[in-house]
């Protein structure tokens, strides 16, 4: 028997369920169909462009964006002709603060690029990536040819922090999404790791020259992926101990670029030399090539809209920004032509 | 102000020019007194460059100086002001250094446009250490002439004191560095009028006196280091960084108008020498060099001049940063010079010493003909060593370079760093030696000898006699090679991956006749062990000196190592340093000037006759 009260809690369950229903729902469909109508901006940090000479009058470079629903202008923002190497944009913030790393120096906005500083004298100089904590806008890191420099007021200081790094030529830096105390570098011998924001270093499993770019999964901070000058991309799932060499679908050996699908984290994507685009849907385990469209197989940056994970942003090496609409299965040039498109990175506002 | 305020070293300008251009050209070549010839130059150099007509800021320094065609360098400076497109290193030095010179002649619209250049456009610092000395210095120039500005009004969003620390503790690091452990960029005859012409201007401008005389003593050091191997307007000696015309024809570089402007040689006018031409690249530094108030000292004219006696100079210089691939971030480079009156030999010891445009060694003489040079080289590339000294990617280094220099990957390019070549060098004999591995992507190796030698035998003993003018060399290929011929040359060129050659240079005050130089070398034969994991050399010169160097080994003279790193900073009659002590003596024999960096103090004092 059910009374009413049961009755009324059966009714309540039903209710509940449908509550639930509504939400998965919600999940599944609304929320998707208010990310697809959400805006985003996509920046890309053009270091030259064919026209581009030392020192004489010159096309504009350094970092363009617009708004991913839209197909027309870029807009330049910050200093220009300064090879810009990397870019990073406080999400929280919305683009308010933003840092350029570039052969000048380590260059910064706090009003959304109305005004910039160039943060660093003459003793950090072509400065190859920068991260900014998204808990502490002060805490950022860069790296150079000469090893990784943090700041914790927000640049008005800096110093070098490369206690255990044996060649200081690095590429990129990654901070654990989890864990800001944590960090990986790439460098020529290898990806390394600190574990007290930069104070000390130590050369994870991975010992291969020419690491260009570490990435990280964005749930499972152990996982992380890596791509390499002449060795492939590298994955670890215990936060760097052991590496295994990603093997399966993947041809090349050069890649610079390796990014996750933010929504579907069995979704990557891969580029470097001559490569085109790579497609795992599959964690990394298996790849495909998926360049229909694609003009330039030199591929140095990739981005995934964070508010839409078919749309895929591809820079390339000389023939600017790839777009792709429907998860990479096709590609069209999306401007910025005859750029080195170094970095990209797709803002969800 | 909008008037025009004429000077008075302004009207005296006016009046020597309204004496008409040929009467300056012939009273640049009279002259009874050094001085009076360099016034005469300078005089003459500024009427030149103030005919020209292409957009620069030294067109408009020298019309607005000589008071030729003001509105139209106006007109030119206000484009210059406005055109969005330019800024960096180079319109950083000269954008300041013509409003400094010239500021009492510009109207307020284009002070202000100046001004404001320095907060809208950005000021690229460069990759090279030129850049950053063009970057810096004006920066420096212009952190002081407008101080006491906040954030906002600089293109990098700091403040006239910030931009000013920064440039200050940069160029003192520089001054010191390179008088310490040597240049980077070092004797570069086309580089060399950037690194001059922003020293000169900070010593016109530079308020501080400790810096002042830093400066002064930075552009005494680099014309010294210069004078100390210069020959008739060459820069002689191998070179860090060389383009292509001016190896082979070295008085087309711009480092030749500097020799003539303090130098007086070349005693002909290069702008009017079709044979040298086209040239200075757009630049003409040299008028800042002309409008200066800096005097070249006495002592470092005569070294540049006196070549009454042969002598062997020697200097260390420094590798430009290594980034990667490397075991020391600045290696050292050892530059071995024999200068005479006819002729110069010199060389770096080989290997990669620098990316792209590297000389390692030539035969440089005296001549009124152009193409006065003979070397050899390997036209090594590749990304990796690109990668060494350049952030970017390596596999596309390469090409991105091709851009600029458009030979870099070509197989007959007249520049190249090679890790498969080195030399061994003594006095006027030069032994270089090649060991090329099979996977280089060009594996044979290329000489220049200019068309115009008045003999060229190649000998049934085996060596190659050259003469021009009263100027001999032999060369003794250790491989089998063939002759190309070209517009301007003779390439020499011969494919085995283990080579080299054997050179000796003489001329008519040595060795009398060529007939006697060539008897005399073919009295010896180089000896040559070339196996797998060897390629040595034993030869015994004209002099009777015993060399004997091998690839990757011993250089041994006489049985006795040589040893590079007993390699002082300078070393040789005129020039002294030991390195790391940043005190540079320079002398002719007679005078001494002490340039001590440490301390930014200059001394000199007369050697007495005992």
């Amino acid at each position: 028997m059910i009374d009413q009260y049961e009755t009324f809690g059966h009714h309540r369950n039903v209710a509940r369920s449908l509550l639930i229903l509504i939400s998965l729902l919600a999940v599944v469909v609304i929320i998707p169909a208010t990310l697809l109508s959400q805006e985003s901006t996509v920046y890309v940090s053009v270091l030259s462009t064919k026209l581009f000479v030392v020192g004489a009058a010159n096309p504009e470079t350094g970092v363009f964006y617009k708004k991913t629903t839209d197909d027309t202008v870029w807009q330049h923002t910050g200093p220009k002709n300064i090879r810009d190497f990397g870019i990073a944009v406080h999400t929280p913030s919305r683009g308010q603060l933003i840092c350029i790393a570039a052969g000048n120096g380590l260059h910064k906005t706090t009003d959304g690029g109305k005004t910039w500083k160039m943060t660093t004298g003459w003793q950090i100089t072509e400065v190859s990536s920068v991260v900014i904590d998204k808990d502490d806008p002060h805490l950022i890191f860069c790296t150079t040819p000469y090893g990784v420099f943090k700041t914790l007021d927000g640049g008005a200081t800096w110093v070098e922090c490369n206690n255990g790094i044996k060649q200081l030529f690095t590429s990129s830096i990654l901070m654990d999404h989890s864990n800001s105390s944590t960090l990986y570098c790439s460098t020529e011998d290898g990806v390394y790791r600190s574990e007290d924001r930069g104070n000390s270093w130590k050369r994870t499993g991975l010992t291969v020259g020419g690491v260009r770019v570490v990435v990280q999964h964005p749930k499972d901070s152990n996982t992380l992926f890596a791509g390499t000058d002449n060795n492939g991309i590298y994955v670890t799932h215990n936060g760097g101990k052991y590496w295994e060499k990603c093997a399966a679908g993947l041809d090349h050996s050069t890649f610079y670029a390796i990014v996750f699908d933010p929504n579907n984290p069995q979704i990557l994507y891969a580029g470097g030399y001559v490569t085109g685009v790579y497609k795992s849907t599959d964690g990394g385990q298996s790849w495909k090539r998926i360049n229909d469209g694609l003009t330039n197989l030199n591929i140095h940056s990739l981005a995934v809209d964070p508010t839409n994970s078919n749309r895929v942003y591809a820079g390339t090496l000389w023939s600017g920004v790839f777009r792709s609409l429907d998860g990479g299965a096709s590609w069209h040039s999306a401007g910025l032509t005859g750029s080195q498109v170094w970095t990209i990175t797709v803002q969800p506002f | 102000m909008g008037e025009v305020s004429t000077s008075m070293a302004g009207r005296v300008l006016l009046v020597l020019i309204a004496l008409g251009s040929v009467s300056i050209h012939s009273m640049a070549q009279m002259g009874s007194s050094p001085e009076s010839r360099f016034e005469q130059r300078r005089l003459r150099l500024m009427d030149v460059v103030s005919q020209e007509r292409d957009r620069g800021f030294f067109t408009v320094a020298a019309k607005l100086a000589t008071g030729r065609d003001k509105e139209f360098a106006l007109a030119m400076l206000d484009s210059l002001t406005s055109d969005e497109s330019m800024g960096g290193m180079f319109y950083s030095y000269m954008a300041i250094g013509t409003y400094l010179r010239l500021k009492d002649q510009l109207p307020d619209t284009l002070l202000h446009k100046i001004r404001r250049a320095y907060r809208e456009r950005t000021m690229y610092r460069g990759d090279t250490e030129n850049h950053w000395v063009a970057y810096y210095t004006g920066l420096y120039l212009a952190a002081q002439t407008w101080p006491n500005e906040e954030r906002s009004q600089w293109f990098n969003g700091k403040s006239s004191a910030e931009n000013f620390k920064e440039s200050e503790e940069w160029l003192s690091r520089w001054m010191t560095t390179t008088a310490t452990i040597g240049q980077g960029e070092f004797d570069s005859p086309t580089y060399f009028t950037v690194f001059i012409t922003p020293m000169i201007t900070l010593f016109d401008f530079a308020k501080d006196p400790v810096m002042k005389r830093k400066a002064q003593m930075t552009a005494d050091l680099l014309l010294a280091d210069f004078a100390a191997e210069h020959l008739d307007g060459n820069y002689c000696g191998g070179h860090s960084r060389d383009y292509p015309e001016d190896i082979i024809n070295p008085l087309s570089a711009p480092a030749a108008l500097w020799a003539w402007l303090y130098f007086g040689e070349p005693k002909v006018e290069l702008w009017q020498e079709s044979r040298y031409r086209p040239r200075y690249r757009g630049g003409w530094e040299t008028l800042f060099g002309a409008m200066s108030s800096y005097r070249l000292p006495d002592v470092i004219y005569r070294i540049a001049t006196d070549r009454s006696k042969a002598y062997v100079h020697t200097e260390t210089k420094r590798v430009r940063n290594i980034i990667r691939f490397g075991r020391e971030k600045n290696p050292p480079v050892y530059k071995y010079t024999y200068m005479t009156h006819d002729y110069a030999l010199g060389s770096l010891q080989g290997g990669i010493l620098q990316p792209i445009q590297q000389h390692t060694w030539d035969v440089t003489y005296r001549s009124d003909k152009p193409n006065n040079t003979i070397f050899t080289l390997h036209p090594f590339y590749s990304g990796k060593e690109l990668a060494m000294f350049f952030p970017e990617e390596q596999k596309f280094l390469a090409d991105d370079v091709d851009r600029y220099h458009i030979v870099y990957t070509d197989p007959r390019k007249w520049n190249s760093s090679s890790p498969y070549e080195q030399t061994f060098q003594h006095k006027n004999a030069i032994i270089v030696l090649y060991d090329i591995y099979p996977e280089a992507n060009h594996k044979h190796i290329d000489g220049f000898f200019p068309k115009n030698l008045d003999e060229r035998i190649d000998d049934s003993s085996g060596w190659i006699f050259c003469r021009a003018g009263s100027v001999y060399a032999a060369v003794f290929p250790l491989r089998p090679y063939e002759w190309i011929e070209e517009k301007i040359n003779w390439r020499w060129r011969s494919a085995d991956l283990k080579n080299g050659i054997v050179l000796e240079v003489g001329c008519s005050d040595e060795d009398g006749t060529f007939e006697s130089f060539k008897k005399n070398v073919i009295q010896s034969k180089p000896a040559l062990n070339s196996s797998k994991d060897d390629l040595t050399v034993n030869y015994k010169t004209r002099r009777g000196d015993a060399m004997k160097f091998t690839f990757g080994g011993k250089r041994l003279l006489n049985g006795k190592t040589v040893d590079f790193r007993a390699y002082k900073l300078f070393n040789g009659p005129f020039i002294q340093s030991e390195r790391g002590s940043g005190v540079i003596t320079l002398t002719d024999g007679n005078n001494v000037r002490m340039l001590n960096f440490k301390k930014a103090t200059i001394k000199e004092w007369q050697l007495s006759k005992n």
